[in-house]
């Protein structure tokens, strides 16, 4: 019985291939938005968590503000830090500027960061080529590079490495390390790979406004961030006079980062489920037309003996048909939008596991539940009438 | 067998109250064929959907071989016609997406009949019909006497006590009508089964044992002719 039902249902959808491709079309797309949407969240979060992994969640970037604009750290009291505040393992301050580079008739614009010797390894940042600059260097000009500002600086014939020479304002640098490509860390105000490292009294050289204004630290293992900030005030804030200081840890940015991811998903989600919904309402349709067309059959069928459940369960089976058809393709096309998700934002591929299921299984609910008000409609017809009908 | 008591029916449209059919006493004998005629108007249709159990009277009782079956709700009332009465329209009403046995078996699936065993049985009765050859055809392939004869199997093929024929005639050229009229007094010889036929056309009506005719919601004759 129920296999013949079922070839029944399918015969007659189609029958009317049509108007059902139509139907189909709404699930479809509300499904694949919202396992898109689900793919799209895990891919945002596992993006996030590998920033981090390369960075550390035991960063902490300390900024001091002033009203003018940037804030001054006395060097003295970021270097005292490590043995006065019992959380923080490592720091090393820096400033920022930017200008141009030269090399070799090559000229790019780009960020300088004034650093200490340890800022490559508080930041977690390896040197692929030389070395990084060092606590002896003071007043050497000595540059070190990022990997994507040395590439765009070297020529075919002088590729920039250790050794090469560069022009940076009125100086000429001597190159003694380039590092290595790393992840874009949300927390770091510059892009560590088209970034020019200096000493801080070489930097202080060549930048308009040197001002020692922000500092990269890493906290003991394990280490509460709150109370380390806390620490930190307690150190620094004394001796900031006219600046206050602003203390970011990567856990709260993670977790700032999860709610927005959070928060564009859910959006998604939205957006998914109203195509849902209106896909269900697309069936809806497309079931109650199709009610009142075979009005005559499901009074024949009544004449006959079918009772109102199995009117009932036919036509229930045709929406559970069709919209379990939605489903497959809207799964199909959920992956496929995934894929180009990842494909525009350049984020590695990676699926949701509940994504396909859920999917698939709000879409054939909602299949059922927009195909049960018809069935019910078509189950509860007056057989005389229907069968009077044209 | 067939036994109707008092049947009235009244329509009421609004404030006014229509009786279709006044106080109808009719008792018909399982093996019987009957035929019914009357004008447009004359209460001719609310009549057969009352005996097919697709309308319910306003007063009096029915019974069916001594089986009340007026208390019945919408669902057992759909099983009583599955079971007791076949049906036969004037535009033969087959799913025109289902085969001729399919067609033929349909009211045994709705019994839970096992699809093996209702092929079997729909096949038999098609077989009977004269339709052998014609089981894995479609209604579109066939012709309108075909068509008629896979109702009539389709009517038939659930053992009922009634087959209740709306116009069995009136879509098919004279030729065919009376093959199809054969095929209905064979029926009723062999398988014993009572047969009412709601006609127009007297030729049709006077092929048949016992003639009825309704004008204005009353029986006006009930002659019964010698075999």
């Amino acid at each position: 019985m129920i296999r013949q039902t079922l070839m029944e249902a399918a015969g007659n959808l189609l029958a009317a291939w049509q108007r059902s491709l139509l139907a189909l079309l709404g699930i479809v797309v509300g499904a694949g938005a919202v396992i898109s949407m689900l793919h799209a969240g895990a891919m945002a979060r596992n993006e996030t968590i590998r920033q981090f992994r390369q960075m550390g969640t035991d960063t902490l970037i300390l900024r001091a503000d002033s009203t003018q604009g940037m804030g001054n750290f006395r060097l003295g009291d970021i270097e005292s830090v490590p043995g006065n505040v019992p959380l923080v393992r490592e720091i090393a301050p820096f400033m920022i500027g930017g200008g141009p580079i030269q090399h070799e008739g090559q000229v790019r614009n780009a960020g300088y960061l004034g650093v200490t010797g340890n800022f490559s390894d508080v930041a977690r940042i390896p040197v692929a080529q030389g070395r990084f600059l060092n606590a002896f260097d003071r007043f050497e000009l000595f540059a070190v590079l990022g990997s994507d500002l040395a590439e765009q600086l070297s020529t075919p014939f002088e590729p920039i490495r250790p050794g090469s020479r560069i022009r940076v304002g009125r100086y000429v640098f001597e190159v003694v390390g380039v590092l290595a490509p790393v992840l874009q860390n949300p927390m770091m105000p510059v892009d560590i790979n088209g970034t020019l490292f200096l000493s801080i009294p070489n930097a202080r050289r060549v930048m308009a406004v040197a001002a020692l204004s922000m500092a990269v630290a890493r906290m003991v293992p394990e280490g509460d961030p709150n109370l380390a900030t806390q620490q930190l005030q307690q150190h620094l804030g004394p001796g900031m006079r006219d600046s206050t200081l602003n203390v970011m840890s990567a856990r709260q940015l993670i977790e700032g980062m999860n709610q927005q991811v959070r928060l564009v998903a859910m959006l998604l989600g939205a957006v998914g489920s109203i195509a849902l919904v209106l896909g269900g309402v697309g069936v809806m349709n497309i079931m109650l037309m199709s009610v009142a067309e075979r009005k005559r059959e499901i009074g024949i069928r009544l004449a006959i003996g079918a009772r109102r459940a199995d009117v009932r369960r036919l036509f229930l089976l045709e929406a559970l048909i069709l919209s379990g058809l939605g489903a497959v393709l809207g799964v199909l096309l959920g992956f496929l939008g995934a894929f180009g998700f990842a494909w525009m934002s350049g984020w590695q591929v990676s699926f949701s596991p509940i994504a396909g299921p859920l999917g698939a299984g709000v879409s054939l609910a909602v299949g059922v539940f927009f195909g049960f008000y018809p069935a019910v409609m078509a189950a509860r017809l007056d057989p005389i009438e229907a069968l009077r009908s044209e | 067998m067939l036994e109707l008591r008092g049947i009235t029916k009244t329509f009421r449209i609004g404030p006014t109250e229509r009786t279709v059919l006044h106080d109808l006493d009719l008792d018909i004998a399982s093996g019987e064929l009957c035929s019914l005629m009357g004008g447009s108007g004359s209460g001719k249709t609310t009549f057969m959907n009352i005996v097919g159990l697709l309308d319910k009277p306003t007063q009096g009782s029915y019974r069916i071989n001594g089986e009340d079956v007026l208390g019945a709700k919408a669902d057992a009332l759909s099983r009583l016609r599955g079971r007791l009465i076949g049906f036969v329209f004037q535009q033969f009403f087959l799913m025109p997406r289902l085969n001729a046995w399919r067609n033929v078996a349909l009211p045994l699936m709705y019994r839970g009949v096992a699809e093996a065993e209702a092929k079997r049985k729909a096949c038999a009765m098609l077989e009977r019909v004269g339709l052998g050859a014609h089981t894995e055809h479609k209604p579109s392939m066939l012709s309108g006497g075909q068509k008629q004869r896979v109702a009539i199997a389709r009517a038939l093929v659930g053992d009922p006590a009634i087959l209740l024929a709306d116009e069995p005639t009136g879509a098919l050229d004279p030729t065919v009508s009376r093959e199809i009229m054969d095929l209905f007094i064979e029926m009723n010889r062999d398988l014993n089964v009572l047969v009412l036929i709601i006609t127009h056309d007297p030729g049709v009506a006077a092929r048949c044992r016992r003639r009825l005719e309704l004008v204005k919601g009353r029986l006006a004759t009930q002659e019964k002719l010698a075999a």
